[in-house]
């Protein structure tokens, strides 16, 4: 269904494209699907031709499918300023940007020769540094640098490469040739997010995308994921992903690539240096680490040698580094690669380094810490963009701290030379280039939006590998300094189109020779997470129960100050739970706290169960401000109730039964089981008011079973033996105790030397002692013994998994 | 000058710490033609697990030592022969600042001495106006940069007053210079701020000061714990020279240098990274003792 160049329909002038797909071409600038000479390039023609076909419903059909996969899949991205710390819909731009396969080698070659360069850069200015002294980089741009990070000088990266992963942000400019606008060598980011546009876009065009040669881009992250594991030093060695946690704009991608490549998602917290090894505290103890990917900033990794102020790091990685036992991707201090003002030597350093030319041009750019460069962008300041020089963004998305030369203002122009002449070793000039512009769906009809480009570059045991695909990034506006998210700018797949059929790879392993990897050792922060996620899940029940029985007996009592209603009232005050709110702001909090802990572990969690979570937080908090007490409230208990049973379903079906799943059971089972017995102590006294018993049965589930079990009406000693001792009822305490032992003995350090460890002693001291108890027994004072204990195990197990 | 130092750096914990690393850069540093470590040692207690010594990126020496056991206090005790060998009062060949900044672009290397690594801003000191409007109101036109550091440093000197409780370890200079009061790390601080805002490299020294002055001479500020003053580059013929805005005098031979560094942050005594949940205090005690030479 390929279209011949033959057939290439021409758009201007003779508008074959009417209606939806009528589309033209912005004068002057080069796009993406219209050739300068107006027919449709031929890679575009089998979309265009599918597009044709489709009316406006169906597009949107196609459309809410790729949307409804972002969603599914969890995938945000974090705005910052007015609305910080809000988690927005993934902005997709549905309609991919394709380029030809010849074209895109001829690009990827230019930025393999970029990626090379960068790389002898980076082990210059860390190395010898005869850059600077054969006067080919001046000693200003590095010495001045921020990015200089100096306790790196003088060493030579594990493995012996500072580069492993780039990524460059490139556009095409009116001449229809490509430019690089800058080089990301820091942290780069989007490559996840590239793969999640891939499925999206690919479930909106399932059909022209199978037929249409588009290349995958799983042989890229394989190779890459192959490459890291082979710069392991012993095969027992973990590789990890150092995210700054979840406060980060591009948290989600740390945690969906750590998932798709199978490594440990860690923050600095979670690390210690011990013998100059970094070793990640684990509930099984330390354990080493030889590679880390990271995503943190450089500055931020170690407090002791870098930046003093940093939270995020872990102090001793910079002697780690010394030692050679940990290779970090990229070496630390390579984001000064990423310093605006660089691109300006480029070309004669290249020259010098290599013997050859750049292939691929950076964007025109003039230093203007030098007197003839300086001058030169004062004489052209009309075509210029003047930045700050260090500045280690683009100039289209640094938070506007570069300006248009052209847009200063007559009177303002005067004194620009005495702006550069003052200031000039921290500016650079730019040529103001117009990016090409690729066609974006707005309004039911395809438009023309400025594009650029990010594209990811691997290290592998082959050498440098180009992702064939992309990260594209849409203006809103015609504007190319509305491109960036937080601007409203949105983001497409880009897909590499070969005139012949493509190699399928995927990344799950090949059927014959398989191995079955158990998980790693659980890392301790993740341990504790999920140890308070079982915790605030169960005591978020325990409160919706207690609140659905008391509403209920409101609905038909309508007087706060009957005696039980008043009781019970007295018993939530302890818990800081007010009933004078229908649905109370202390419960809202508590399951905050629950979304809070999940989030700091989300590569565990499947998407389903995070929505589900996220969904139960969204529901309370509307609850909170809208339903009324009685029969309204217990209503909306109910619905929480079958919320959160909903979430624990999903994790119950779907988390795989390993060390995470046994801490959040026991978090679980702890708190339930210190729920019951404040609730037994206070409802199953002799003095308890009227009622107490059925409620306390209704609390606990347990009515019919009290029914068959018992054949006579609710007793203290019946209930009690039901919830309290009965190894049966899901919802007694010693059921918790049982399985509260059962766990236990399949974590780490049950036992050492052959004697059971003293959490796992105080686990099943706690389970005999209440075994053998009868009813009669079971006093207030015995009740309010065995709180105490439970919170001591809860206690001994942080002292010995958590810290 | 051949000197004995003795420095104790103690911590006391309110809630004993779990562990703990820290950055230890106390041992003064041979300079040719400046100073000489003959003799140096670091005691600490309790015994740390792991100790490492390094040299840093600007030369000085530095121990990294790390603990695993629970302590409430820890104690660094240094002891060192140094033999001081300064040249005073050199005549003053140091060019005006807009030959300096010529000079300056010419020196194309990122060596330790290098002036490049002084002119910008640093971790502790970022540029300031205000700073930068006393400057320019110090600097007269026609003076050479040796000038200007020496103006600088008196005024500095008579504006603020030395005071112990007014300032601590974490003000920024800024604050200082609003107050007019600190102690040798802020004068230390203001006056390199002041500096690079006329484009005059210039950077941090902690060190030490002799204790008992010479006969008829005054007791110098400082001199009761770890010292801090200013040094300058004057150009190529002249190079670095130290000036001590605290005391308004050129840096000596009672001026024993232990680290140099862009500001404070690069040549803290004790850097450290413990986890704890309660108050410490710290104290310093130094004795800089000259000896005389036996028979």
């Amino acid at each position: 269904m390929t279209s011949t160049a033959a057939e290439a329909e021409r758009i201007d002038g003779n508008p074959v494209l009417e209606g939806l797909m009528k589309y033209a071409p912005l004068p002057g600038i080069a796009d993406e699907m219209v050739a300068p000479d107006g027919t449709v390039r031929p890679v575009w023609q089998p979309l265009l031709s599918a597009l044709r076909r489709m009316d406006e419903a169906e597009l949107a059909s196609r459309f809410a499918r790729a949307d409804r996969y972002l969603r599914d899949a969890g995938v945000f991205y974090r705005a910052y300023g007015k609305d910080a710390g809000g988690e927005r819909a993934w902005p997709l731009s549905h309609i991919p940007v394709l380029i030809d396969q010849s074209e895109w080698e001829t690009l990827s070659r230019g930025l393999v020769q970029r990626a090379e360069l960068l790389e002898m850069i980076a082990a210059d200015i860390y190395g010898p540094a005869r850059l600077v002294s054969e006067g080919l980089l001046p000693a200003s741009l590095i010495g001045t640098n921020s990015e200089y990070l100096r306790p790196l000088v003088g060493l030579t990266p594990a493995g012996g490469h500072f580069l492993h992963f780039c990524s460059f942000e490139v556009g095409r400019g009116p001449d229809g040739n490509w430019w690089v606008l800058s080089d990301r060598t820091e942290a780069p980011s989007g490559a996840g997010f590239a793969l999640e546009n891939r499925v999206a876009t690919a479930r909106a065009f399932s059909d022209v995308y199978a037929e249409a040669h588009v290349h995958r881009l799983a042989g890229f992250f394989g190779a890459f994921r192959d490459a890291l594991l082979a710069g392991r030093q012993f095969e027992d060695d973990r590789i990890a992903v150092l995210s700054p946690g979840p406060a980060n704009e591009t948290y989600f991608e740390h945690a969906y690539i750590a998932r798709y490549l199978g490594f440990t998602l860690l923050e600095g917290e979670d690390l210690t240096v011990v013998r100059g090894r970094v070793m990640v505290r684990t509930v099984a103890g330390l354990k080493p680490v030889s590679v880390l990917w990271r995503r943190l900033d450089a500055s931020f990794a170690d407090p002791l040698e870098l930046n003093h102020q940093s939270q995020l790091g872990t102090p001793g990685i910079v002697e780690a580094l010394r030692a050679g036992s940990v290779r970090i991707v990229n070496a630390l201090g390579t984001g000064i690669l990423e310093t605006r003002a660089l691109l300006a030597f480029m070309p004669t350093i290249c020259r010098h380094l290599t013997g050859e030319d750049l292939l691929l041009p950076s964007i025109a750019t003039w230093w203007c810490g030098q007197k003839l460069e300086r001058e030169q962008v004062a004489a052209n300041i009309e075509k210029m963009v003047i930045g700050p020089a260090f500045s280690t963004r683009p100039f289209f998305d640094d938070n506007g701290r570069s300006v248009l030369g052209s847009a200063l203002r007559e009177n303002a122009k005067l004194s620009i030379t005495d702006w550069l002449d003052s200031d000039g070793s921290g500016l650079v000039g730019q040529e103001a280039v117009t990016l090409s512009t690729t066609p974006a769906y707005v309004d039911g009809k395809l438009v023309p939006r400025p594009m650029s480009l990010r594209v990811f570059a691997a290290r592998t045991g082959d050498g440098w590998q180009i992702m064939p695909g992309g990260f594209a990034r849409i203006s809103s506006g015609n504007d190319v300094s509305a491109i960036t998210m937080q601007d409203g700018g949105s983001a497409a797949d880009v897909w590499i189109v070969s005139d012949k059929p493509v190699d399928r790879t995927t990344l799950l392993p090949a059927d014959e020779n398989f191995t079955r990897n158990m998980p790693g050792s659980l890392p301790s922060r993740a341990a504790d997470n999920l140890f308070w996620l079982g915790r605030y899940i169960e005591r978020a029940e325990g409160a919706l129960r207690i609140l659905r029985a008391w509403h209920g007996r409101f609905a038909e009592y309508a007087d706060p100050d009957q005696p039980l209603l008043r009781d019970v009232t007295d018993y939530l005050k302890e818990l800081d739970i007010d009933t004078a709110e229908p649905v109370p702001s202390s419960l809202v909090i508590n399951i905050d706290s629950a979304v809070f802990s999940a989030s700091n572990i989300r590569d565990r969690f499947s998407p389903d169960g995070w929505l589900a979570l996220a969904d139960l937080a969204k529901t309370a908090r509307r609850f909170h401000s809208s339903v009324q007490p009685g029969d309204d409230a217990t209503r909306a208990m109910t619905v929480l109730l079958r919320k959160l049973a909903g979430f624990a379903g999903l994790v119950h079906e779907n988390m795989y039964r390993f060390t995470g799943w046994r801490f959040l059971s026991i978090g679980r089972y702890l708190e339930r089981g210190l729920h019951m017995t404040r609730l037994l102590r206070h409802l199953a006294g002799e003095d308890a008011p009227d009622g107490a018993l059925d409620m306390l049965l209704e609390i606990g589930d347990s009515v019919m079973t009290h029914r068959r079990r018992y054949n006579v009406a609710t007793a203290r000693l019946t209930v009690t033996d039901l919830l309290a001792l009965d190894p049966l009822n899901p919802r007694s305490v010693l059921y918790q105790l049982n399985e509260i032992k059962t766990e236990i003995e399949q974590l780490p350090f049950a036992y050492s030397n052959g004697q059971m460890s003293p959490f796992y002693r105080e686990a099943m001291r706690l389970h005999a002692g209440l075994a053998v108890m009868t009813p009669e027994g079971m006093t207030p004072e015995a009740y309010r013994r065995f709180e105490g204990e439970l919170e001591k195990l809860s206690d001994i197990l942080g002292q010995t998994y958590l810290s | 000058m051949l000197y004995d130092i003795n420095l104790r750096i103690e911590y006391d914990y309110e809630v004993a710490v779990s562990g703990g690393r820290h950055m230890v850069r106390i041992l003064p540093r041979s300079i040719p033609g400046r100073q000489r470590l003959i003799a140096g040692a670091i005691d600490i207690v309790p015994q740390p697990v792991e100790r490492n010594g390094l040299v840093d990126f600007f030369e000085n020496s530095a121990t990294s030592i790390l603990f695993r056991n629970a302590h409430d206090r820890l104690e660094v005790d240094m002891q060192a022969r140094v033999q001081v060998d300064i040249r005073e009062d050199l005549p003053d060949f140091s060019p005006r600042p807009g030959e300096l900044s010529r000079e300056i672009a010419a020196y194309w290397s990122l060596d330790p001495a290098s002036p490049h690594h002084f002119t910008g801003h640093s971790p502790r000191l970022p540029h300031c106006p205000v700073i930068a409007e006393y400057a320019r109101s110090i600097a007269r036109d026609g003076m050479t940069v040796q000038e200007i550091g020496n103006a600088i440093c008196e005024r500095i000197h008579a504006d603020f007053t030395y005071d112990a409780e007014a300032t601590s370890v974490e003000t920024t200079p800024i604050e200082a210079f609003r107050l007019k009061r600190g102690v040798c790390q802020d004068f230390t601080h203001v006056m390199i701020v002041a500096l690079r805002s006329l484009g005059i490299p210039a950077g941090y020294v902690s060190g030490f000061l002799r204790t008992i002055p010479p006969a008829g001479k005054e007791r110098l500020e400082g001199a009761d714990a770890m010292h801090a003053w200013v040094r300058l580059w004057c150009g190529r013929v002249t190079g670095w020279i130290e000036l001590d805005p605290t005391n308004n005098i050129p840096a000596g031979s009672d001026h024993i240098v232990v680290g140099y560094g862009r500001d404070y942050a690069d040549v803290a005594p004790v850097i450290g990274i413990v986890k704890s949940y309660g108050q410490q205090t710290t104290s310093q005690a130094v004795d800089v003792i000259p000896v005389t030479p036996q028979g």
